[in-house]
């Protein structure tokens, strides 16, 4: 097989310009420099020190035409934050049933966003990232099946979507590393575009299961709640085969240069320690020969609704009549009450920031962008801010 | 000798002016194709012609004409065209036409290929292609 590969890399390489050539390499990487002003907190991964591998990565995708409409595409994705550890991001078979119908099956990315396929491929859009409040759940690649349909109705060019399939792996969700899948993922977008508008939305859900186990406190909440049976709250702390939910609505202008673009996007793990997410940013942007330069404004707030909150009683009646106090120590009067620690759980879960980012990008050659764009990130809860600033090279080749 | 010259720079400047890129498809091929459906096909958006024949679109690597084809005909700068394809290629929804190296390559292509169309810089046309537009 991998001799197979090679031949035909040979071949193409020397015969380039043949017809029927089925072996095609395409690949794309970023080369991103940037560093926070401060050290009050991580932003975009970055801290109060230049750093080069924070965001750049580098990517080969190897396609092959079996013919007939059938295909089969690897892409390895080396990112500098894992230190360039060369991974299968993408790896799937297609299948063209006819001109507007396509099924793939095997690896792909959940399209969740309307930048979510090609969210590493920093060269097909203007910013150095799409913007991160939004973007924050935009890695999962499942494995599973895409049906594909791109069609004509009336002037507008429509592209719909459905997905289904699985996803095991590390979720940025309690402490930052939790493993964690997501189970009959089922989802559906359907995008619009007309001349200079497009318009896209998109639902999604899947039976989410998220480990707290790397979490000394959650875990030892989670045990005194099965261990005084109030079991309804323990299941609303888990986050264990609970119905997830993501719907996005997306827009974006291109006329005559201006470029006017935004997301909206909500997601939701019922009865879960996951707060209820609503985001969305709104981006402007003009063109000017190589050059364009863009102004973002995005926006997340997490949080839990105030019914979640004081549900633990403060007693409980045992079996002989007795009152029990429901704390983390029973015979100590003054211990912490369970409820407080749970009413604390669901408040770390409280998440408000906005982001204000101005950039330019410059496409100074025909498979180049130099981009440079500065960021700052409020922390409406702690009242902290940080900015960013970061210079990239994007390439595709 | 100077006023041979003066006179081959004019035509050279009005050559540069008037330098259009043209479409070309095999001569056996007898579809008519406007500018709107050239564009489709260069896009992905249009997979047939309209005899029900698949295209086998093919476009050039470097050069004056890509800009120029990009700019009249799909009404993309070069480097947009190139991040409209990179969305479709590496997200699997489809593959842009083929990039040759030269004008000749081009032209032999297309010419040998029922099914072909391409473009070129409409000086370098010869008889073993037909033109469908210039732009």
């Amino acid at each position: 097989m991998k001799k197979q590969l090679i031949a035909g890399a040979l071949c193409c390489a020397l015969n380039g310009t043949a017809y029927g050539a089925d072996l095609r390499i395409n690949g794309f990487a970023s080369i991103v420099a940037g560093s926070a002003s401060d050290d009050n907190m991580a932003v975009f991964g970055y801290e109060d020190e230049v750093s080069f591998s924070n965001e750049s990565m580098f990517a080969i995708q190897v396609s092959s035409d079996l013919g007939d409409g059938l295909s089969a595409t690897a892409q390895i994705v080396s990112r500098g934050r894992d230190d360039y550890d060369a991974k299968f991001e993408w790896a799937y078979v297609s299948y063209d049933i006819n001109d507007s119908l396509r099924i793939s099956a095997g690896k792909m990315r959940l399209p969740l966003f309307r930048y979510s396929d090609f969210i590493e491929v920093g060269y097909a859009y203007r910013w150095i990232r799409p913007p991160q409040s939004v973007y924050n759940f935009a890695f999962s690649t499942p494995t599973g099946l895409s049906l594909l349909h791109n069609t004509q109705i009336g002037d507008w060019d429509s592209t719909a979507q459905a997905v289904y399939g699985r996803f095991e792996g590390d979720f940025i969700a309690v402490t930052g590393q939790d493993r964690g899948k997501l189970n009959d993922i089922l989802g559906f977008n359907w995008t619009m575009t007309r001349d200079w508008l497009t318009l896209r939305a998109s639902y999604v859900m899947a039976e989410t299961t998220i480990s707290l186990d790397n979490s000394a406190q959650l875990t030892g909440l989670a045990n005194a709640l099965q261990q005084f049976g109030i079991q309804d709250e323990y299941n609303k702390l888990l986050i264990n085969e609970d119905d997830g939910t993501f719907i996005g609505v997306g827009f974006a202008i291109d006329y005559n240069n201006f470029l006017l673009d935004g997301e909206y996007t909500e997601i939701e793990v019922d009865n879960s320690l996951l707060a209820e997410q609503s985001q969305y940013y709104i981006s402007v942007g003009y063109r000017l020969n190589d050059w364009t330069v863009h102004l973002t404004y995005e926006s997340n707030d997490d949080e839990h609704p105030t019914s979640r909150f004081n549900q633990v009683p403060e007693t409980i009646t045992a079996a002989n009549g007795e009152q029990i106090r429901v704390s983390t120590d029973s015979t100590n009067p003054n211990a912490p009450l369970i409820k407080d620690a749970m009413n604390n759980a669901l408040r770390t879960a409280h998440n408000d920031t906005n982001t204000v980012s101005v950039g330019a990008r410059y496409d100074f050659h025909p498979s180049a962008a130099l981009k440079v764009e500065w960021s700052r990130l409020d922390n409406d809860l702690s009242n902290q801010d940080n900015d960013v600033i970061a210079v990239a090279i994007d390439l595709v080749f | 000798m100077k006023k041979y010259f003066v006179a081959g720079t004019l035509l050279a400047v009005s050559a540069a002016i008037q330098a259009e890129v043209a479409v070309i498809i095999n001569p056996s091929n007898n579809t008519a194709l406007d500018k709107e459906a050239i564009a489709k096909i260069y896009l992905g958006k249009m997979k047939s012609f309209s005899n029900g024949t698949k295209v086998n679109a093919v476009g050039l690597s470097s050069g004056d004409s890509v800009g120029k084809f990009t700019a009249n005909v799909v009404g993309k700068s070069s480097s947009q065209y190139k991040a409209y394809w990179s969305k479709l290629i590496f997200t699997g929804k489809g593959t842009p036409p083929e990039a040759l190296g030269s004008e000749q390559a081009v032209i032999d292509f297309v010419a040998a290929n029922a099914d072909a169309i391409g473009y070129v810089d409409s000086a370098k046309v010869t008889d073993s292609v037909k033109v469908v537009g210039k732009f």
